[in-house]
């Protein structure tokens, strides 16, 4: 989440949910939360009996707004324009916590001359390579500073590298105007940069009534002040957007600008997916980086060596300075005897990055054949991810697909029965896929542990055995690497040298040869080489080849032997101190030395959190401080500090080589420093804010099937926006399979206003059939007044919502919504537009068969043609 | 033995349907088919053999600014349904085979080894719980999770809402947590907001009472429910008067004589 | 998620389900139902989109035979009882037997009609007087049992035959002639002490209704046999004459709960059952008294139209128990004071 990690250092929620009772005011936007996290909401709940205020921005009226107190319908990718205006305002009206801003962030910091924004620009910030579609940041630099390069930009290279908040520059020399009157200062920039971003503004293009866009701004930027907290929950409403990234950084900037970061009742609640997705980009399913946040290498970008690597991805002031401790140790715990100093302590070992590898990429390769196999874990791409009809036709163009699975999902039965076969697009008899399923074992059937949405380890002990030949990914992976491992020694090749390099010393236990999750566990959180004594915590890594750690940041989580703290059970804080353990350091709202003054007290007694104890000359309170313990407020580095020590005993933001939360992000980001509107890359409406009208750093991914509207088409007149539904979890493998589930919501719907019904003639409960230039589908219609049309641009616009859960397996079916998707990257974290795009919808039942397909042909191509008329960007 | 209660109070339920998942899943309740209603997001329709607590959405028109808790205006409101344990319980009065008892704990139950099926509950509770299931004979409802509270348990249904809207305790505790309650809500300016629990009607009030906004009717609660053997006495003294004069009717015919 | 419950019903059908969804890639199961078209909303003058306060009265074709069955059997053995005291030994020979046999059917189809007929008995585990179904048990066990006894009395003893036995009969036959008077009306008070609109607002009315209905048909089925006696007549033609003035009764009422009584296929059954019971017989006892054809007819008339009576009244039930709008008082004006 480079939103969040650029911003204040790192990329996870800031906060825990308990501690959302606390806040005076809670602005839920992109997320419904009482819908997708409804335990989490109790504490929203909580907050609202206390008198805080609720408000809820989205498209639709969901379950979350009829809790909310505040309810504004918004046109679907929009948002920065929205949050873009609350800056603004705050701006405008000096309503910014300037006691908490001046020190705290980097408002007062000079930018360099070069630097152009986007209103000198008309849409587009200085650097933007027209040819290589990318920007290069040396002009976002701060003034003063020397410009070093950096990773996130490279070819191929993900965001997420950059979550740990990367840098371009050497942070000796920058100038800072406390005064905030330089007009090259982050803040008069910021100024000028959000100074179009206004209530009409907002009335004009989010659809919103500008008194219902003032009453949101009067009640949100009140929940700030010494007294005073807000907080601000999203999830995947903002992510899913071809400017997601961005648009969590409007509301960073907001909450830094409100002084609502690391103090109770405040911050981001970054809500996450599955139940230990958080989990899963700690220690990644991703393919651009590795445990802990480290930068996946890249092939050919002139770093060779692990000092080249470490050179580049080291700061030398802040805590980054230990980077290579943690690739070291990292390395350690990959090659353990065969990592020396001698042969770089097997980096050479570590596959490189030669392209995009990210799962839109590497269907497109799959699409071209280029991809021999698949395995699937864990995921249901044939309904969960976007343009699921091309997905499906390409896993038909694979030699062999292995999917693990609970259930016989429809990726595993694509060869079978997927629609393609239906409608005849695909010929079983033509598909020389073959396809291994293995059943695998629920979460109740092993141990193991999850990382939930505010980055809370928690462990689960095995319940029962799972049913049949059901095994764990563990079992499935730890056998695999044995026999691929015997394969390789057999064949010593260089080719083999990191298979044969590879610890892989599990112990094992049962009948089945259970893997020990613990043991596990206990290899994350690191161990000294030559006696295994367990770490007490990431400050006991090192460099020197002596500790191994599987990710640095989880270092803590098993401290000694028989002390798992992910299993702890007992809450002793209102923020959940002794149940479960939260990385890192078990700090439950980060960057909470902000939660006191400059000088170390609390801001107030009402909000206070951690502070400064003279007596014992410690950091103190209901958290453990993200700061180093015993260093005092006054503290102030030398000229040479480095590391640590570089950072000043009132810089809470300590991930940062300049220990300040960033409003201006000089690196890290490929779409800009400052967050900037661009419509949707499908929209009704050109950008009529500046002549950019898209992303221009987001990739459209031209492929066949996967056609893009132009912005407008009349053909695809309505916006269309995806969700969820509480009843069903996601593709619906764990949900459509489960009577007392399934029961809950048995059939696809799409919502629409009353106005919109009466247009296009549907009736309450009868057909309509939605089609995009991607693909057709039909669902019930559920004609509703919590569906409002809006006026947009001088015009009325009507939204159209569809759940995604359905597709033709399981107990109930219906038609998949994310054959509507299109493939489309934005350019940090690579993730699909499926929350803004357009579509048409008509009354009645969708053709069947050639039919159906012959329609889509021509949808297809009349779009793309437009497109091409349209011309560049639009 | 105390007395226990449930006090679903609407204004903080979130319609996730987590209680009425939970109690299907702890009582082994059977599916109710696949059917979409059109009914706003609930699918279920009505408390029946095969939904024991029934989530209910009723949908009123958004403004645009207030969200569904602005005082005055009730935009989407949600409320879990469950049996009522009747003070004065219609269908233990008029269960013929005395399947269905009243609990130590005040909640009325139906015994599955001894119910016949013989279905006269079903006419007889005022407030449409409980049902027959066809493939089973018997008539099933909510058992007040005698089982779990037997075992000092609270109901499924209860443990299961991250709300706290389904408020489960001592009967009288309740009561007096919900008048607090709907005070603090009509003093806040939620003029709408309403206790339900008939009281003053012969079915002598509710162990498991709601707080509602907007009119009970629109959530299929009968504004006066009345149990049935109010009209036994009506009842019982008309046939006693037609026996009389038929036994007396057929004497007389008789007595006159005559034939052919 | 088959651990769920496997091997009960619903999961057997999931299990069925979950077959066809793999074979054909789609579940057309019977319940999926479209709500077909725009629906009512939800609000105080609709109800909860229109959907049914109550549960449909579960009983089957069983219990209106009953209801007739046992009303006819009822009335017998009081005629069986009157007659004897009048000296009209065939005529009481024949009602006896009447009554045994119908008290043995009326068992047999209120057992059948159960949802688990095993477990009649426990109908006898408790008395409860408030229940009426509970009284209406026991009055059928005593009365099927007197009227056996008496019927099987009746048919051993022979002319002179011996007086215990007599005496045991004819014990017996009160017994079964007083349980009798109660089997022809309590089905009034089972039907009409329940939430049911149309039968609770007919409370009264029902028992009285339904105990002229079995006077009718008990006499009626008695002439049918051959018997002549004028108090039969005189019977039948009272009875008539109640059916009639209850037909008009409910004619002139305009209350909204008897709209299943006057429309619908339930209408339809009333009035036929009210006409074949009510002023058809009448009319042909009072003109056609003289001929023994129309008093065939009468009683023909009057039999069918007392077992019509019967299925209407719980066929309207059924129709009554679908419209909230009674119970509901969807007419009341809107306000929230309510409970
Ligand atoms: N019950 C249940 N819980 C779940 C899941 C589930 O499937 N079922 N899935 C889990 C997973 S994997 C995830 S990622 C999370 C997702 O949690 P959420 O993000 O809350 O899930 P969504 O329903 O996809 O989207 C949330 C809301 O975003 C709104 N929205 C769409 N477009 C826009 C926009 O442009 N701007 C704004 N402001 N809002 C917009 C939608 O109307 C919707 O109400 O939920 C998790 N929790
Ligand atoms: N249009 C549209 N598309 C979307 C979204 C949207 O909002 N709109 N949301 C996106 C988001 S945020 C997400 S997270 C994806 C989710 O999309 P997917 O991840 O593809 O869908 P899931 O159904 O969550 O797939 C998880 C599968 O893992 C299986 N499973 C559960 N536990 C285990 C286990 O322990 N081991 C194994 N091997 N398998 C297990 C489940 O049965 C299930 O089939 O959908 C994405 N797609
Ligand atoms: S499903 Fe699990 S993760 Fe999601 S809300 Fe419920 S408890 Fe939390
Ligand atoms: S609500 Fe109905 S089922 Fe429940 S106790 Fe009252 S009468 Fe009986
Ligand atoms: S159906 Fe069962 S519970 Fe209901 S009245 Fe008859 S015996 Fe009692
Ligand atoms: S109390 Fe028990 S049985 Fe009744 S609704 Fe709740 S969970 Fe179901
Ligand atoms: S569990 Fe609680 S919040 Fe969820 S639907 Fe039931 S009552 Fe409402
Ligand atoms: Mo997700």
């Amino acid at each position: 989440m480079p939103g969040l990690g650029t911003s204040f250092g790192r990329g996870g929620a800031t906060t825990a949910q308990q501690d959302l009772s606390n806040s005076d005011a809670i602005l839920i936007m992109g997320s419904s939360m009482a819908e997708n996290h409804p335990v989490g909401f109790q504490w929203v709940v909580e907050a609202r009996e206390k008198g805080a205020s609720i408000i809820h921005v989205d498209p639709r009226f969901t379950r979350t707004s009829a809790m909310s107190d505040i309810w504004v319908p918004i046109r679907a990718g929009t948002d920065i324009v929205f949050l873009g205006a609350l800056v603004n305002h705050v701006l405008q009206n000096d309503l910014a916590f300037l006691d908490y801003v001046i020190p705290y962030t980097n408002a007062a910091t000079i930018l360099s001359e070069e630097m152009k924004d986007t209103e000198d620009l008309d849409g587009l910030f200085s650097g933007w390579d027209e040819k290589k579609k990318r920007y290069d940041p040396e002009t976002w630099t701060y003034a003063g500073d020397e410009f070093e390069g950096s990773s996130g930009h490279d070819k191929g290279g993900g965001g997420h590298g950059k979550d740990r908040g990367g840098e371009a520059q050497t942070f000796d020399s920058s100038i800072r105007d406390e005064t905030l009157q330089n007009p090259r200062c982050v803040y008069q920039v910021l100024k000028r940069h959000f100074s179009r971003y206004t209530p009409e503004r907002v009335e004009r293009s989010c659809g919103v009534p500008s008194e219902a866009f003032l009453r949101v701004a009067a009640a949100f930027c009140s929940a700030s002040g010494p007294e005073k907290t807000g907080a601000i929950c999203y999830a995947v409403g903002w992510t899913q957007h071809s400017t997601g990234v961005q648009i969590i950084r409007t509301a960073a900037i907001l909450q830094l600008l409100l002084g609502n970061i690391g103090r109770p009742g405040g911050g981001i609640m970054a809500l996450r997916g599955h139940a230990s997705i958080q989990g899963s980009t700690d220690i990644p399913t991703l393919y651009d980086i590795l445990p802990g946040y480290l930068p996946m290498p890249i092939f050919d970008a002139g770093v060779t060596t692990l000092s080249d690597y470490v050179q580049k991805h080291r700061s030398e002031k802040g805590w980054w300075a230990n980077f290579d401790k943690y690739i070291v140790s990292l390395l350690k715990s990959y090659y353990g005897e065969a990592a020396t100093p001698g042969n770089q302590f097997g980096y050479e070992f570590l596959p490189r990055l030669t392209g995009d590898h990210s799962h839109q990429g590497y269907f497109l390769s799959m699409q071209k054949g280029e991809i021999e196999g698949l395995f699937v874990m864990g995921q249901n791409p044939a309904v969960g991810s976007p343009n699921s009809r091309l997905e499906r036709k390409a896993l038909s163009a694979l030699k062999w697909l292995v999917v693990r699975d609970l259930v016989e999902i429809e990726t595993a039965s694509f060869w079978l029965d997927s629609p393609e076969v239906q409608r005849g697009e695909l010929n079983t008899e033509d598909i020389d896929t073959e396809v291994f399923f293995f059943p695998a074992a629920a979460h109740a059937e092993k141990d193991g542990c999850f990382t939930n949405t505010q980055r809370l380890i928690q462990w689960h002990s095995k319940a029962v055995d799972a049913p049949g030949d059901a095994r764990s990914e563990s079992w499935f992976v730890y056998h695999l690497g044995v026999l691929l491992k015997e394969k390789a020694a057999a064949v010593p090749t260089p080719r083999n040298a990191a298979l044969n390099a590879l610890v892989w010393d599990y112990s094992t236990h049962g009948s089945i040869a259970e893997p020990s999750a613990e043991q596990v566990l206990k290899e994350i959180n690191g161990w000294t080489v030559e006696d295994r004594r367990l770490v007490k915590g990431y400050t006991d890594l090192k460099a020197d080849g002596s500790t191994a750690c599987g990710c640095w940041i989880y270092s803590g989580v098993f401290p000694a032997e028989n002390e798992n703290r992910a299993k702890a059970r007992e809450a002793k804080t209102f923020l959940g101190h002794g149940w479960g353990y939260a990385w890192p350091a078990d700090r439950r709202i980060l960057y909470n030395r902000a939660s006191a003054r400059p000088d170390g007290s609390p801001w107030s007694e009402r909000k206070k959190l951690v502070w400064w104890d003279a007596k014992k000359n410690e950091w103190t309170g209901n958290d453990t401080p993200d700061f180093t313990k015993s260093k005092p407020p006054d503290y102030r580095p030398a000229d040479n500090a480095r590391g640590d020590d570089a950072i000043r005993g009132d810089q809470p933001f300590i991930m940062h080589p300049d220990g300040v939360g960033w409003i201006w992000v000089s690196s890290g980001l490929k779409d800009g420093p400052l967050p900037t509107h661009y419509e949707p890359l499908e929209s009704p409406f050109r950008n009529s804010l500046y002549d950019q009208d898209v992303n221009p750093a987001a990739d459209r991914m031209a492929a066949a099937d996967n056609a893009w509207a132009a912005s407008p088409d009349p053909r695809f007149p309505h916006v269309l926006t995806t969700y969820r539904l509480t009843e069903h979890h996601t593709a619906g493998g764990m949900s459509r399979t489960v009577e007392h589930l399934a029961e809950l919501q048995p059939e696809l719907f799409c919502e629409m206003s009353i106005e919109l019904a009466r247009e296009i003639g549907a009736e309450h409960g009868g057909w309509v059939t939605v089609s995009t230039p991607r693909g057709i589908i039909e669902a019930r219609a559920m004609v509703t007044p919590r569906m409002r049309p809006l006026e947009v641009e001088g015009r009325i616009i009507h939204q159209v919502g569809l759940p995604y859960h359905w597709g033709q397996r399981g107990i109930v079916t219906g038609d998949v919504v994310n054959d509507l998707i299109g493939l489309s990257e934005e350019p940090n974290v690579k993730i699909m537009e499926s929350k803004a795009l357009v579509c048409n919808l008509r009354s009645g039942r969708r053709p069947r068969g050639q039919e159906l397909v012959a329609e889509m042909k021509r949808n297809a191509e009349q779009a793309s043609d437009r497109l091409q008329k349209a011309g560049g960007q639009s | 033995m105390t007395v226990t209660g449930f006090f679903t109070d609407s204004t903080l339920c979130i319609g996730c349907k987590a209680c009425e998942v939970a109690c299907k899943e702890w009582n082994e309740v059977p599916g109710d088919g696949f059917s979409f209603s059109g009914m706003s997001y609930d699918n279920t329709v009505t408390l029946s053999a095969s939904t024991w607590r029934h989530v209910k959405f009723v949908e009123g028109e958004p403004i645009i600014g207030t969200g569904g808790n602005g005082g005055a205006e009730m935009t989407w409101e949600f409320s879990s349904d469950v049996c009522k344990h009747c003070g004065v319980a219609g269908c233990l009065e008029a269960c013929p085979t005395g399947a269905i008892i009243r609990t130590e704990f005040g909640g009325v139950f139906i015994q599955p080894d001894i119910c016949n099926g013989c279905g006269y509950c079903v006419v007889a509770c005022p407030f449409g719980v409980v049902s027959k299931r066809e493939d089973d004979g018997r008539v099933f409802k909510c058992t007040f999770c005698y089982d779990r509270q037997i075992a000092g348990l609270v109901p499924a249904c209860a443990k299961a809402c991250p709300t706290e809207s389904i408020r489960f305790g001592e009967l009288d505790t309740l009561l007096e947590i919900a008048d607090a309650r709907i005070e603090h809500l009509l003093s806040s300016g939620m003029t709408d907001a309403t206790l339900y629990n008939p009281t003053d009607s012969s079915v002598g009030g509710i162990h498991a009472f709601f707080l509602l906004r907007g009119d009970p009717r629109s959530y299929n609660l009968p504004p006066d429910p009345q149990v049935p053997t109010t009209l036994l006495a009506a009842g019982w003294k008309s046939a006693a008067a037609t026996a009389g004069v038929i036994l007396a009717g057929s004497l007389l015919a008789f007595v006159l004589g005559g034939s052919e | 998620m088959s651990e769920a419950g496997s091997g009960r019903a619903s999961e057997t059908r999931l299990e069925a389900l979950k077959e066809q969804a793999l074979r054909s890639g789609a579940v057309t199961a019977e319940g999926i139902r479209a709500s077909g078209g725009p629906l009512p909303p939800a609000s105080p003058t609709t109800g909860y989109y229109g959907t049914p306060l109550f549960h449909e009265p579960t009983w089957t074709w069983e219990i209106p035979l009953y209801f007739f069955v046992g009303g006819a059997a009822g009335v017998s053995a009081i005629i069986g009882v009157t007659a004897n005291i009048n000296g009209l030994n065939d005529l009481s020979h024949d009602a006896r037997l009447i009554a045994a046999a119908g008290s043995v059917l009326s068992g047999v189809l209120l057992v059948s009609d159960l949802g688990r007929p095993g477990r009649f008995l426990n109908m006898l585990r408790v008395i409860k007087l408030q229940s009426p179904m509970s009284v209406g048990a026991w009055t059928l066990l005593t009365f099927s049992t007197a009227a056996g006894v008496a019927g099987a009395a009746s048919l051993i003893d022979q002319p002179g035959g011996n007086p215990p036995l007599r005496l045991l009969g004819d014990c017996s036959a009160i017994l079964s002639a007083l349980t009798g008077a109660v089997m022809a009306t309590y089905t009034g008070v089972l039907v009409g002490a329940t939430v049911i609109p149309v039968w609770a607002t007919n409370v009264r009315t029902l028992p009285a209704h339904f105990g002229a209905s079995s006077v009718a048909s008990a006499a009626s089925l008695l002439e049918i046999c051959g018997h002549r006696q004028r108090g039969l007549g005189r019977l039948a033609t009272l009875a008539a004459a109640a059916e009639t003035a209850a037909a008009v009764h409910l004619h002139v009422r305009t209350d909204r709960s008897l709209e299943p009584l006057k429309r619908g296929l339930s209408g339809a059954l009333t009035t036929t059952g009210a006409l074949l019971s009510g002023p058809i017989p009448l009319a042909l006892r009072l003109l056609g008294s003289r001929s023994v054809r129309s008093r065939q007819l009468a009683a023909v008339s009057s039999i069918a139209g007392s077992l019509l009576t019967r299925y209407a009244w719980v066929s309207a039930g059924k129709a009554s128990s679908r419209d909230s709008s009674i119970p509901l008082r969807l007419d009341r004006p809107a306000s929230t004071s309510e409970g």
